[in-house]
Order: structure tokens, then C-alpha cells, then sequence
């Protein structure tokens, strides 16, 4: 009897925490199924009454708007979609390279000694908006503002000392007797770092780079400081149009809505490693 | 070709082997870390501003800028209203997160989904969340007509458009997508206890609550400090969401202090001003940041 009392009131409370916290997502996604009668009414509507996938029609091609209005979209995602894969991958790749050799190097030779590790680590821990002014000032003399390479260049960097300690954890776990049964067979040390030891990695270099990929696609702050109109990404896109056109609602929610998917799948794909992830591989479960 | 067979040359010595490996890292390092933060000093002493031509023409003032920040009121309120917002929602993100991580320790049905659920907020884009509680908060959304429905009173709170309210809707926003986090690494932690301890305790006729306090929150110290440290060192960065969702209004009202210096730099074109704050952040932040992550490096 107490315990079937238990169940209920754990089931409640489970029940009434999950409204609000997946409320918002249901949201802006079914708002993204609405057409503009149902954006902003004065009762919130739940479901769509008329649902539409016009909203995502015009997020690809803003003319394919059936009604008229003062303001629309002026511009399709496409640029910001191809821009975000680029800067994505390219600054997912290169942050991996880098990283993970110098994780290799710091888990087994202690390259840096005790110092530079920590010092990766707290860069990680500054906002970037500190950092960017001075950044800016460089890339202004490289002619590197709004290009994919400065981009690429300056993901990788903030995104260095993630890649370094996860991977520095995933090094840690494989025993050092693999590299020296590979040295004693005559073994180079590039070559047991690349032929025996990397592949015992492979899931956690997959872990990562997913987690890189989420993380740059996410990004907001350097994509709206250092793009103007040729790099930007989707968050920034939304972000121009929620600020000139922000009565909108149809388009920006499915454009919001779009831009989730690929966090959210990956987020769920890695879920096993997100507190590794998340506690730069701190805690190892 | 070339550099492959020197590397592979050299890969046989030991102590050239791991200064290879380190030497895109340290390129990078010292080519986009290492340089800017020369200009940062420099300009940190100027009062430099794109108007006032480049940066190496600009006027050296010394600690002109210090004595600014000192005098500065719209900076120290944001700073102190930014260090406020991380103090009450890191609170609120751990005790949520912790109520929702004990209520999943136990295996039941659907739990799996049930967490996969709840991990959602902290997937969405922070911008983009920016603009779901954007929509939510609208005087005729869906959080006003919640309430009315709850209290059965017409409920049209003017929430972005009020400095407090809209304080409010951010602090919630930053708390929806975070306590995800808390949940996440609390329940790691929860589920990977020893058992006997607590049914050792169990055992000798100890109360649930008591073998929580006494038991539990013990053996969690390390994970909690954990959790704690990086999600307020996370939070005192927050931006993106504030940016789509208040732009830091109305006035200065939901303005962090990354908010702050975005439009410092970007809209007044303070370089040198802004670059003092930076460069005290920078100071202050790694001082306190080197002793906060001694839980991390601990390992």
C-alpha cells in the first residue's frame, strides 16, 4: 500500500515536470505547422487547427508565401545551411586532428607537464566574448571576418580544450602495457599511436566529434560577431530575421524548428557519453 | 612527403616524439591565443575606438580605463546582476535537477524515454531557445494562459516589457535549458553509488531522509562540486538566448555582463574600454577558475 503511494506521487511529480520542460519544444515546433491566423491569437491555439507546411516552404524559397504581409523573409536559409555545414565539419575535423594528438602526447608523455593542461583547460572556462575583441582585431589584418577559414580557425579554438581533455580521458583508458607490447615489437612511437592505440579510440574520437559538431552548430556569439553577410549561420540567421521581421512567428519557428534537429539526434545518439562530455571527462560513467 | 618521413624519422626518440604531436596545438596557441592577448594589453591602456583611427595611432591613457570601470554604474549593475542570475539559477537548476535525478534512481517503466525526455532543453540551440520563451512569454502566449487557466483569473503579465518580469523569463529560460544538466551528471552520480553503505544503513534503522543526508550526499560531494562549478562558470557566460530573446532590455534590465561587453565593443565602439573589462575578466576569471577546477584535474 505505501509503496504503491510512493509510485503514484513519483509518477506525478514525474508527470508535472515533464509539462514545462518539453512544453516549449512542442511550442515553436507545432507553431511551425500553423498557419499566420493561428501565430499569435488572443487564446493560444494547442493544436494547429489548419495545419500547413507552408511555413517550411518559405524558409527555403520566401516566395512561395501565400498571403502577403508588409514584412516577409527576404532570403532563403540555403547560404546559412551550407554555411553552418562547413564551418561545422571543417572546425570539427581540425579541432579533432589537433586535439587528440596533443591529448595523446599529454596522456602518455605528459607533454606540458602538470601546467599546460590546466591552462587549456581554464581558456575553456573564459567567456569568448572576452577573447573575441582582441581576435577581431587580428582577423580585421588577416582579411578573415566572414570567411569560412577564420571561422573554422576560431571554432577550432574554442573548441580545443574539450576535444584535449575528453579524449586525453579516453587515452587514459587504455593500459599503458598496449604501448609497450607494441614498442618492444618494434613499433614507432608514431606507429603505435596510430595503428595500435587510435583504433582502441575510435568511439571515443566518434563521441567527440559529434559532441564538436553539436557544440559548433549551436554556436551564436563568434558566428554573429564574425560574420556579416557571406559566413553566417542559422542562429544567426534567425536571430537577423527575429529581430527585423519578429511578428513572423510561422517562418522562424520552422526555421528554429530545422535548425534542432541535427543537436537533438545527435545529443540522443550520444547520450551514454553526455556527462563525460559535458564534465570534460571528469566523470567517467 | 617530406614532413611525413622527418616524423616518421623522428618518431623513434622520445623526446621529439610529443613536442610533434603538441606542435599544431601550439601553433594555434600561440598564433590566435598568445597574439591577440598582446593586443588586449595594449589596447586595454588606450582609449582606441575605430573613429579615432588604427589601433596603433591611438591615444596611451594608462589606467584611464580602470578609473572609467571604477565610475562605470551600467557596468557594475551588469556584472552584479550577472554574478545574481548565476547564484539563483544554478540554486534553482540544482534543486531541480536533483528532486528529478532521486525520483530516477529506481528502474521503472519508461524510464529510459522518460530521461530521454527531460534531456531535450539542453540540446535545443541556446539561441533558438532564446526564441521559444520569446514566443512563451508573449502577453497573449501560452505561460500567461497557463496561469490563467491555474488560477482562473485572467492572467496578461507584460513579461518581456516589465525589468523585473523580463529578468524573470530569462533566469526561467536559462533554468529550462540547464537543469537538464544537473539531472544528467546527479543521476550518473546517484546511479554509480555503492549500494552497501546504504543498505548498511538501512539495516541499522536509519530513516530515508537521515541515509540522504547522512549517506547519499556524502558520497556525492565530488560529483555535485562538479556539476555545480561547471554550470556556473557556464551561466556566467550566458548571452545567446538573452540577445534573441530581450536584447538585454527593457533599459538594461535583463543586460549580462557578455551582453554588456558585446555592446560596448559592437555598437559603441569602445575598443580600449572595452578591452580593460576584458582583459579584468580575464585576470579575475582565471584566478578563480584555476581554483575551481581543481575538482576536474583532480581526475
Amino acid at each position: 500500500m505505501n509503496i504503491t503511494i510512493r509510485k503514484v506521487i513519483k509518477y506525478a511529480i514525474i508527470i508535472v515536470a515533464v509539462f514545462p520542460s518539453f512544453f516549449p519544444i512542442y511550442w515553436m515546433v507545432s507553431t511551425a505547422f500553423k498557419p499566420p491566423v493561428e501565430w499569435v491569437p488572443k487564446e493560444p491555439i494547442l493544436f494547429p487547427h489548419n495545419p500547413t507546411v507552408e511555413n517550411f516552404a518559405i524558409m527555403f524559397d520566401p516566395k512561395a508565401a501565400s498571403y502577403t504581409s508588409t514584412t516577409t523573409i527576404r532570403e532563403p536559409i540555403n547560404l546559412a545551411l551550407q554555411n553552418s555545414l562547413i564551418l561545422s565539419i571543417g572546425g570539427t575535423i581540425l579541432a579533432l586532428f589537433c586535439g587528440t594528438l596533443a591529448a595523446y602526447a599529454i596522456s602518455r608523455f605528459k607533454a606540458g607537464g602538470d601546467i599546460l593542461p590546466q591552462m587549456i583547460l581554464m581558456f575553456r572556462m573564459m567567456p569568448p566574448i572576452a577573447a573575441i575583441i582582441p581576435i577581431t582585431i587580428m582577423f580585421a589584418a588577416f582579411r578573415w571576418v566572414d570567411t569560412h577559414i577564420g571561422l573554422i580557425v576560431l571554432y577550432r579554438l574554442f573548441n580545443l580544450p574539450l576535444v584535449v581533455w575528453l579524449m586525453k580521458s579516453f587515452f587514459d583508458e587504455v593500459p599503458k602495457e598496449v604501448d609497450e607490447a607494441a614498442l618492444v615489437d618494434g613499433w614507432s612511437y608514431w606507429g603505435t599511436f596510430r595503428r595500435v592505440v587510435l583504433p582502441l579510440t575510435y568511439t571515443g574520437m566518434a563521441v567527440t566529434a559529434l559532441l564538436i559538431y553539436t557544440l559548433i552548430w549551436s554556436d551564436f556569439l563568434v558566428a554573429l560577431i564574425m560574420t556579416n553577410v557571406s559566413a553566417y549561420t542559422i542562429p544567426v540567421f534567425l536571430a537577423n530575421y527575429s529581430a527585423a521581421y519578429g511578428e513572423l512567428y510561422g517562418p522562424l519557428a520552422a526555421t528554429g524548428t530545422f535548425a534542432i534537429i541535427p543537436p537533438v539526434v545527435l545529443g540522443l545518439a550520444i547520450q551514454r557519453y553526455l556527462v563525460r562530455g559535458f564534465t570534460f571527462g571528469a566523470i567517467k560513467r | 612527403m617530406v614532413s611525413l618521413k622527418a616524423i616518421k624519422g623522428l618518431s623513434n626518440d622520445v623526446e621529439k616524439f610529443p613536442t610533434i604531436m603538441m606542435m599544431p596545438i601550439n601553433i594555434l596557441l600561440n598564433l590566435i591565443a598568445i597574439f591577440p592577448l598582446f593586443i588586449l594589453v595594449y589596447a586595454a591602456v588606450t582609449n582606441w575606438s575605430p573613429s579615432t583611427g588604427v589601433w596603433f595611432k591611438a591615444h596611451i591613457i594608462w589606467g584611464g580605463n580602470i578609473i572609467r570601470m571604477a565610475e562605470d554604474n551600467v557596468l557594475q549593475y551588469a556584472l552584479l546582476r550577472t554574478v545574481g542570475m548565476v547564484a539563483v539559477a544554478t540554486t534553482l537548476e540544482f534543486l531541480f535537477g536533483l528532486v528529478l535525478a532521486l525520483l530516477f534512481v529506481e528502474e521503472f517503466r519508461g524510464r529510459r524515454i522518460l530521461v530521454s525526455i527531460f534531456l531535450l532543453p539542453m540540446m535545443v540551440i541556446p539561441a533558438i531557445s532564446g526564441f521559444m520563451f520569446f514566443m512563451m512569454f508573449q502577453q497573449h502566449g501560452p505561460v500567461n494562459r497557463v496561469f490563467s487557466i491555474l488560477t482562473g483569473m485572467p492572467f496578461a503579465l507584460p513579461w518581456l516589457n516589465d525589468p523585473s518580469y523580463a529578468l524573470v523569463s530569462t533566469i526561467l529560460m536559462d533554468v529550462w535549458q540547464w537543469t537538464p544538466f544537473m539531472f544528467l551528471i546527479l543521476l550518473s552520480g546517484l546511479l554509480a553509488l555503492p549500494a552497501d553503505p546504504i543498505n548498511a544503513a538501512r539495516v541499522l534503522g536509519a530513516s530515508e531522509l537521515t541515509i540522504f543526508r547522512r549517506v547519499t550526499m556524502p558520497m556525492m560531494k565530488t560529483i555535485i562540486t562538479i556539476a555545480l562549478v561547471l554550470r556556473s562558470i557556464e551561466c556566467f557566460k550566458l548571452m545567446d538566448g538573452i540577445y534573441i530573446m530581450t536584447s538585454g532590455g527593457p533599459g538594461y534590465s535583463t543586460q549580462t555582463i557578455s551582453m554588456w561587453i558585446y555592446e560596448a565593443a559592437f555598437k559603441y565602439l569602445d575598443y580600449g574600454y572595452v578591452s580593460m573589462i576584458a582583459l579584468t575578466l580575464f585576470i579575475s576569471l582565471g584566478i578563480i577558475s584555476w581554483f575551481a577546477i581543481k575538482p576536474l584535474r583532480g581526475g
